[in-house]
């Protein structure tokens, strides 16, 4: 199991040139929890992962790992703890799988040393983890959507970090590709412990795999608990304008968002 | 060309630009400001009696009213190729719709050049009468490689990939016309005299060489301009509103070679005319082609014969080429555009 | 299980080392030859035995003048210019993602070209005041086109447009410079407009070699930095990059190199587009192209400066020889950019 931190969120208002995004947010992340913040478009969602993962310099207020504020943590060090996936990472040209994953072992690596064992072994690790060991020595350019994505990941796991961000990891990906790269991240938290929080779009999903939802709405973070206490027809008429129905998932027994429409209503 | 213009097309933009009156005012002005300035500057100032005498009195023979005299053809000779660059510009921009299309950056010029320095090299070329049709293939051959080279891939051109593929190809030919140079100083001698005369080489007879392409080019322009308006709203509205895109392409690409080609084989090549011009006008009078052609035409002229004045000045007792001082005003206009236009339109 | 994995990780990883290795021996070895060569063949090709002995300080008669005098500044000037814009040219192209954004489209050689111009021709000026001006041009032209192409929203296309606008004002300046000197000649604007090693001599050289001597060091401690920069700002910033430092170090020590050694040959055409394009496809990916993009560079030079001395009956300055080997390139480059979307 993955040493326990204390990560806050600490009175946060961030955005970007002079437009405040985020407003006063406060929040614990729950240790060797999956949570998933949840929100309309341009709620902040994003901007809070980033603000959180030190992307983003808040205007006022601390994001506080262990008793100290991120900002005073050497980078390299805090990178040995913290991890972020961005929504759109760019590929190199031409890199190899392998190699990409390797990149990850950064904040562990002194200036000019190679690979040691350990990087080795860690991106070996990472690799199987993500099922992509195979791949190893293809080129990046070479695979299918779904497999950069894992290979994403797995480059966020070689480098090994207790606390791990994810922003929007499952966006453009078929759903089948949605739900196996959810299942590696459940499998991830159960074996090691890994704290991850990652922002998604589909509710249902997050409802499914998430131990804790944070809900957001216009930068302010309006409910958090577990997916059965906060997703309510009443949060998501509120949050998201919808008028809906939360029913049981039949398979994972999770909340379930249905929405109402204007049509198709088949009961008065 | 009637086929062109359908009546529907008639009613894109029906109404004259609010400015239209005042800018055209304006430009004649400015026109005439220009052409007195040409005849007074250059490396000898001459006052205006002797301009009165060099112009309605041809008994005088002052110096400085043979001076003016000998001024006249050059001045005519850079109003028309003004005209000529300007309106070419107005035409390419509208073919590939890119806002920063120029005969200049897109390499057209470079490859008149090289063509004008095979035919002196290789084929002992020595008259105005040649060096214009050799230009005149020359930049036909570049603006296919260009618009080829730019127009590939998914997007098709989009100005940034156009720019790119111009600068390239005109880095490519302007090493070829490098290589052949070297090795020939008599050619050289011929070629740097054709490149930095400019202008300045005007004469009764380049004007009588250069006016059956300026006619041709500038009535092509006129005639294409409301078809033109129609494309500028995509390929498959102006096929929906009844212009056969194809041939109104191969038309105006003809008109705008015609233009700069001629103007090149003629005065060398003279980069940023059609940038500036045509975005001048269309700043005022907005996008109607139909008013930007004949506007950019006379500010093209303007543009081009105060660059010239300019360059007598600030080279004086010699002459800066009018090309030099073109790129100094163009460049930042390009950089402006650059930094104005949206990112996603690159 | 694991094991197996490590052991295939490693054996692929290695193969790649090797390749690397290899490949940047045989650069190595490539550019010891040439630079044999152009000590060796000139007028007169004198023995192998006479060109060393005057190099270890021996005065032979003929043989010590134009070895010492012509031949090794002219090759010492070919190498370090074509190391440093090699490896200037990559670290861009690397830094902004994209070939296109090397030195030369960005307008940063032609900077350094037209203030060194303007200190020869307007302010008669020694090597010194050349070197440091053209390295304040060099710096101030990165800064205004990498501050203008921010105003609306950082883009590289932007950024590439600036630069070539840039750069069209600058050799409109080295023409404008060309003509009011009292010695306007096609030699010299040639040098400075397409870069020659024509007439380069001992006590020009000094402060490129420099450079190159203390940059170089500096620039491989940044190599896994910058590896890390090229996955992004987000990725660099999470795996415990400093991404500002970083990239302001990179770009300062490039911009130096380039400006002295534009300073010292002019902006060689295309060197710092072509070496690192074709220094990636020599090494392959995954290990770094500082290196192999230098020694690329320096290969490119001295062949070229090779062939445009003795391959024609007339002298052609290297930057004609580059802009033709280079320009085809380019054009390559952009249809392949273009199909596969990229621009």
């Amino acid at each position: 199991m993955k040493p326990e931190h204390v990560f806050e969120v600490d009175q946060i208002v961030a955005g970007y040139d002079h437009k405040t995004i985020i407003k006063e947010v406060n929040l614990v992340i729950p240790n060797n929890k999956i949570s998933v913040i949840i929100g309309p478009n341009a709620c902040g969602k994003s901007t809070l992962l980033k603000t959180m993962a030190r992307l983003l310099k808040p205007a006022s207020g601390e994001v506080v790992l262990d008793g100290k504020s991120i900002e005073k943590i050497p980078s390299k060090k805090l990178a040995r703890t913290l991890g972020l996936l961005p929504q759109s990472p760019i590929v190199p040209e031409g890199i190899s799988v392998a190699d990409l994953v390797g990149r990850g072992r950064f904040p562990h690596q002194s200036l000019l040393s190679g690979w040691s064992k350990k990087d080795y072994e860690a991106v070996a690790e990472a690799m199987d983890i993500m099922n992509i060991t195979k791949l190893a020595n293809y080129h990046i350019d070479e695979l299918s959507g779904g497999q950069r994505q894992r290979v994403w990941i797995a480059m966020a796991l070689a480098q090994q970090t207790d606390i791990l961000f994810l922003d929007e990891p499952t966006t453009f990906l078929d759903i089948t590709y949605q739900v196996e790269i959810l299942d590696l991240l459940t499998d991830l938290n159960h074996k090691y412990g890994t704290t991850i929080v990652m922002v998604l779009h589909d509710i249902n999903l997050s409802a499914r795999y998430a131990h804790n939802i944070f809900a957001m709405h216009s930068g302010k973070l309006m409910a958090e608990g577990k997916p059965s206490e906060v997703i309510t027809s009443t949060l998501i008429k509120d949050i998201f304008g919808l008028n809906c129905q939360v029913i049981e998932d039949p398979v994972s027994g999770s909340p379930s968002v249905v929405p109402i429409g204007r049509h198709h209503i088949n009961y008065s | 060309m009637n086929r062109f213009s359908g009546t529907k097309l008639k009613q894109v933009n029906p109404h004259i630009p609010k400015y239209f009156v005042i800018v055209l005012i304006v430009s004649f002005i400015l026109l005439v400001v220009c052409v007195i300035v040409s005849l007074v500057f250059g490396s000898k100032m001459v006052g205006f009696d002797e301009v009165i005498d060099g112009l309605f009195h041809p008994n005088t023979t002052s110096y400085d009213a043979n001076i003016v005299r000998n001024r006249i053809p050059r001045t005519i000779f850079s109003l028309l190729c003004g005209v000529a660059l300007g309106v070419s510009g107005a035409l390419m921009q509208s073919v590939t719709r890119n806002p920063l299309a120029d005969p200049s950056i897109l390499g057209v010029n470079t490859g008149a050049s090289l063509f004008v320095v095979i035919g002196i090299a290789f084929f002992n070329i020595s008259s105005a009468n040649q060096y214009i049709w050799l230009a005149l293939v020359g930049a036909a051959f570049t603006t296919v490689i260009v618009f080829g080279i730019g127009s590939l891939g998914r997007n098709g051109a989009t100005p940034i990939k156009l720019v790119l593929a111009g600068t390239a190809t005109s880095a490519a030919l302007s090493s070829f016309v490098t290589a052949i140079l070297i090795p020939r100083s008599h050619t050289m001698e011929q070629f740097r005299f054709w490149q930095v005369g400019s202008v300045g080489s005007g004469s009764w007879d380049s004007i009588t060489t250069f006016a059956p392409f300026l006619v041709t080019g500038v009535l092509i322009a006129i005639l294409t301009a409301p078809a033109l308006n129609a494309m500028a709203l995509g390929d498959e509205a102006a096929t929906g509103l009844g212009v056969r895109t194809g041939i109104l392409r191969f038309a105006s690409s003809l008109g705008a070679v015609l233009l700069c080609g001629a103007a090149t084989a003629l005065a060398g090549p003279i980069g940023f005319i059609g940038l500036l011009s045509t975005h001048v006008m269309r700043l005022v009078l907005g996008p109607d082609l139909r008013f930007v052609i004949p506007m950019s035409a006379i500010s093209g002229a303007i543009i081009l014969t105060l660059s010239d004045v300019a360059g007598r000045l600030i080279g004086s007792p010699g002459e800066l080429e009018v090309g030099v001082v073109t790129a100094f005003i163009g460049a930042p206009l390009l950089i402006t555009l650059a930094i104005r236009s949206k990112v996603s339109s690159l | 299980m694991r094991n197996n994995s490590v052991t295939y990780i490693m054996e692929g990883r290695q193969q790649r080392r090797r390749r690397w290795i290899i490949v940047t021996s045989i650069l190595t070895a490539l550019a010891c030859i040439l630079c044999l060569l152009m000590l060796l063949l000139g007028n007169t090709i004198y023995p192998i035995k006479d060109v060393i002995r005057t190099l270890t300080g021996e005065q032979i008669q003929g043989v010590s003048f134009a070895v010492n005098v012509i031949r090794l500044p002219r090759m010492l000037a070919g190498l370090f210019a074509g190391f440093a814009f090699g490896i200037a040219g990559t670290i861009f192209q690397t830094l902004f993602r994209n070939p296109l954004a090397n030195p030369n489209v960005l307008g940063i050689t032609s900077g350094s070209s037209a203030t060194a111009v303007f200190c020869i021709v307007i302010l008669q000026a020694g090597n010194a005041v050349i070197s440091i001006a053209s390295l304040i041009a060099g710096l101030i032209t990165v800064i205004v086109i990498y501050g203008l192409s921010g105003i609306r929203g950082f883009s590289i296309g932007r950024l590439i447009l600036i630069g070539i606008g840039v750069q069209a004002m600058f050799d409109a300046l080295i023409s404008y410079l060309m003509l009011v000197s009292a010695e306007q000649n096609l030699p010299a604007a040639l040098r400075w407009l397409n870069g020659s090693l024509n007439g380069s001599q001992m006590h020009d050289l000094p402060p490129l070699i420099i450079s190159v001597f203390i940059l170089v060091p500096i620039i491989i401690l940044l190599t896994k930095h910058l590896s890390i920069l090229e996955l992004g700002e987000q990725s660099a910033i999470s795996l415990g990059v400093n991404t500002d430092i970083t990239r302001m170090m990179l770009i300062l020590s490039s911009v130096i190199m380039i400006a002295l050694a534009t300073s010292t040959t002019g902006p060689i055409a295309f060197i710092t587009f072509l070496a690192g394009p074709i220094a990636k496809r020599l090494v392959g990916a995954g290990f770094s192209t500082i290196i192999p993009a230098g020694l690329v560079g320096a290969n490119i030079v001295l062949a070229s400066d090779l062939i445009g001395q003795f391959a024609f009956d007339v002298r052609f300055p290297v930057g004609v020889i580059t802009g033709i080997i280079g320009a085809p390139y380019l054009i390559y480059l952009l249809i392949r950019m273009n199909q596969r979307g990229e621009l």
